[in-house]
């Protein structure tokens, strides 16, 4: 199964990589929204997506909104990674399509939930 | 949490404190730049997002007040202010801090930053009632600093085991990422690898050199693949080591930020050519160099906003760093539009530290002056500010930058600004360096001290030097350059000689100085690499390092400084070097002084300063014609007028002797124009404190001293041409 992460935290992204791969997920990263609409283009429509919400070039709610305008990423999941900061975007955000989000800081174990709850198999 | 994650988010962390610092500088210049603040408020929102996987909760109460305060100014319901850039800026310290001593020890060093936290909340709190409205409405608590991260965070990051040691991580690799195309390498990796490549640099020269004595096509092919395969390696492994410049300098915005509010001064720093690459080592050995040349232009240069207004010019200063790169090396300039180096002020204070006599110092050239701001325990500052007056000056500069093979170059205008320029080689592993020969030892010239080349033929080497008592001299184009011969300063013994007889003199520049280097052989300028002595030998002042050659051999590296000071080598070059400056080496200086002894009339010794001499001449006294009231002889093409220092001075005059017997004449050289001094025999060149004993009132003469045990009248080279045609003296 596919992942994608974006970020524009190398860090984050280093984590998020980690937890999902340890979920059995193959990762692409991408450092923001526009960088990620090319490694989408590349790598083909993953499972998952996280998107993290402020990066520069494009945010994370801008390219939520291009990937739900394009149908060929109609089956792919979209977790918003957020901080509490911006807790009233998420509701924005899900009436735009975004399946889930997950607030930093998060451990594997609040990852692993959320990724349950979207329909995934984790091994536990 | 994996170490390596939490040494991930703390290098990274690291990283945007230091874009923090150049985009508030970049900020406060043009406050309503809104794409610089939505830089930074996504800068901290990051370091905020990463450092919650810390779990520190000081950390992450400070970064949250302040991206809160950011979010504000982003949105317009704040405009920026100093207080506000100033408490962000000291926000960006204190994380600093809080993450260096999570680095060191683990904790975020139980700090209290309640009242930083404290601030950052009031200044969000004093706009006007529709922003502190709008804040509330946004966030339920926006004034009290958020609590810290819910337990559940406390699990992820709780007892993230510390890394205690130094050492990186290992180069992070994730498989699928498709998008990261870099890899963070361990420096240390970086150098071992480096070293390796010196090794196989030096093992395919061995091959290459053992290629020449087989006759084998095959081989010849697969060692000339070795050979580019090796090269295209070493220039790659070179290019791991590289950084940018910018590196360095990305701190400099925020030093002369704050050195300027300390200071009084409004200061723009701009930067030219950031990317710039140099080796790693280099990058660390020029940083506090360029940092303490940057104080030093606030300081010192760039006046304050009234006096600069006051003079006609905007009062903002500007700073502008530039970094190029050119013939092999790295251009460093520092200038600023300041008021430049007052060589007035400068030849004072040099004067009152004692640093310089009194009347050498009035003799001085401005350039000269300028460059007296690289003596030790000169500084120019009228008052000591805490920025400065800190015991080290430009000679630290200087003597950092000289360790690794760079020269300084000091320009100044007094009242429109001051450059320095520095210049270092690009790399230390490896050199390019010429090979000597000296009693069938080899020896490796750093190619940076090479000034030229000279071979004499064997029939002309007997004659082309003057050893008079030792002191070898050999007059290249006009100039006369010291020798020394590197078999007797290594103390090798025998006689040295190149095998056919001729003189092959190695031209090198120490420290300002130039001197001939007698060498046996010289062979082909090849990259050496460069290893250090082992500590047994450190001590050794003749020897930089060693390497190794193609045949497996070790040759030693030569300290060129080293051996000139060994050798006691002092030349005029220095003086010689500046074409029209003031060339005195006045009387009165307590330095040791090279002095030509000539004998005039019929018993007075006399000395002159060697850097008033610009060659000796034996001239034939059948050429000397009158013209006018002179004496003049045809030299080179022109008429050199004559002084007769036995008639100016009145000595005695000499037994009349042969009347074949050529002129003795010492040529003086002063701003383009020469003037022969006639004197009945060139004695010695000694080297010798100067102290005068006895002032003379007689003319031609600045008093007698003690050279050699002997009273000397030293010569006074201006006053006597003066004294005989005031025309011909060079004022």
């Amino acid at each position: 199964m596919k992942a994608l992460v974006v970020d524009d935290s190398r860090a984050v992204r280093t984590i998020l990589t980690r937890m999902l791969e340890a979920a059995g997920f193959e990762v692409a990263q991408a450092e923001h929204g526009r960088h990620a609409l090319e490694v989408l283009a590349r790598v083909g429509p993953p499972a998952i997506a996280l998107l993290d919400w402020n990066m520069p070039e494009m945010n994370g709610y801008e390219l939520l909104c291009a990937i739900r305008a394009n149908g060929e990423y109609a089956d792919t999941r979209v977790m918003m990674v957020t901080t509490e900061n911006e807790m009233e975007q998420i509701g924005r955000a899900l009436e735009a399509g975004a399946d889930e989000y997950l607030m930093k800081p998060f451990d594997q174990e609040a990852m692993r939930d959320k990724l349950v709850l979207l329909g995934f198999e984790v091994p536990s | 949490m994996d170490d390596d994650i939490v040494k991930e988010v703390l290098v990274e962390s690291h990283e945007n404190l230091d874009q923090l610092d150049r985009d508030f500088v970049a900020l406060e210049a043009d406050p309503t730049a809104r794409g610089q603040i939505a830089g930074i408020f996504r800068t901290i929102h990051t370091i905020k997002g990463t450092s919650g996987f810390l779990g520190f909760s000081g950390l992450e109460s400070l970064t949250h007040v302040a991206e809160n305060l950011l979010s504000q100014l982003r949105e317009g319901t704040r405009l920026l202010d100093a207080d506000i850039v100033t408490a962000l800026l000291q926000t960006v310290d204190a994380v600093r801090e809080m993450l260096a001593s999570i680095e060191a020890t683990g904790t975020d060093g139980q700090r209290d930053d309640s009242a930083l936290i404290a601030r950052l909340a009031r200044l969000q709190g004093k706009g006007d009632d529709h922003a502190a409205h709008k804040q509330a409405s946004h966030r339920p608590a926006p004034a009290v600093p958020a609590p810290a991260p819910a337990p559940a965070a406390a699990h992820v990051a709780s007892p993230a085991p510390m890394p205690k040691s130094k050492e990186l991580a290992p180069p992070e690799v994730t498989a699928t990422a498709v998008s990261d195309t870099s890899v963070r390498v361990d420096v240390g990796l970086l150098d071992r690898l480096m070293n390796l490549v010196g090794e196989l640099v030096l093992a395919r020269n061995q091959i290459l050199q053992f290629g020449s004595t087989v006759k084998d096509g095959a081989f010849h092919g697969t060692s000339q693949r070795l050979n580019l395969l090796t090269t295209e390696l070493q220039e790659g492994v070179m290019k791991t080591r590289m950084q940018p410049i910018g590196n360095v300098w990305s701190k400099f915005p925020r030093v002369v930020r704050d050195l300027a509010v300390t200071c009084g001064k409004q200061v723009r720093i701009e930067m030219e050519g950031e990317d710039t690459e140099l080796d790693r080592t280099i990058i660390e050995a020029i940083k506090d160099p360029l940092t303490h040349a940057v104080r030093n232009s606030i300081d010192h240069g760039i006046e304050r906003p009234e006096v600069r207004v006051a003079a006609g010019k905007p009062a903002q200063g500007r700073l502008f760093l530039r970094a190029f790169h050119e013939g092999g090396q790295v251009n460093i300039e520092i200038s600023d539009d300041g008021g430049g180096i007052d060589p007035i002020k400068v030849r004072d204070r040099a004067v009152a530290r004692g640093l310089v006599p009194a009347d050498r110092a009035q003799r001085m050239s401005e350039r000269e002056l300028v460059s007296l701001v690289f003596l030790p325990g000169f500084s120019t500052a009228e008052k000591v500010t805490n920025v400065s007056g800190r015991g080290v000056g430009m000679d630290v500069v200087k003597t950092n930058i000289e360790r690794i093979g760079g020269t300084v170059e000091l320009t100044s205008r007094h009242g429109f600004g001051t450059s320095l320029r520095v210049k270092i080689p690009l790399t230390l592993a490896i050199i390019p360096a010429l090979v000597v020969t000296t009693r069938s030892e080899r020896y490796a010239i750093p190619q940076v001290n090479l000034l030229e080349l000279v071979r004499i033929e064997p029939k002309a080497a007997a004659r082309a030097v003057e050893s008079i008592h030792g002191v070898p001299v050999f007059r290249l184009r006009g100039n006369l350059l010291p020798l020394v011969y590197l078999g007797a300063a290594l103390e090798l013994g025998g006689p040295g000689t190149a095998p056919d007889g001729s003189l092959c003199i190695v031209v090198l520049s120490a420290d300002d100085r130039t001197f001939g280097l007698v060498v046996d052989g010289v062979h082909d300028t090849e990259e050496i690499v460069v290893k250090p002595l082992g500590k047994e030998l450190k001590g050794l002042t003749a020897f930089a390092g060693a390497t190794i050659m193609g045949d497996g051999k070790v040759a030693l590296i030569l300290d060129v400084l080293g051996i000139a000071q060994r050798a006691n080598v002092v030349s005029s070059s220095k003086d010689r070097k500046r074409e029209g400056a003031d060339t005195d080496l006045a009387p009165g200086t307590e330095d040791k002084q090279a002095l030509l002894l000539v004998r005039v009339g019929a018993d007075m010794r006399m000395a002159i300063p060697l850097a008033m001499v610009a060659r000796l001449e034996e001239l034939p006294r059948r050429g000397v014609e009158r013209a006018g009231r002179h004496q003049v002889v045809q030299y080179r093409e022109q008429l050199l007028p004559l002084v007769d220092v036995a008639t100016v001075v009145g000595a005695s005059a000499a037994v009349q002797g042969d009347a074949d017997a050529p002129l003795q004449v010492v040529v003086h050289a002063r701003n383009g124009r020469r003037v022969g001094l006639v004197v009945e025999q060139i004695v010695d060149i000694v080297e010798d404190f100067v102290r005068i004993e006895r002032p003379f009132a007689q003319r031609g003469i600045v008093g007698a001293t003690v050279v050699e045990g002997r009273v000397t009248n030293l010569l006074d080279v201006e006053g006597v041409i003066d004294a005989c045609d005031p025309s011909l003296s060079a004022a």
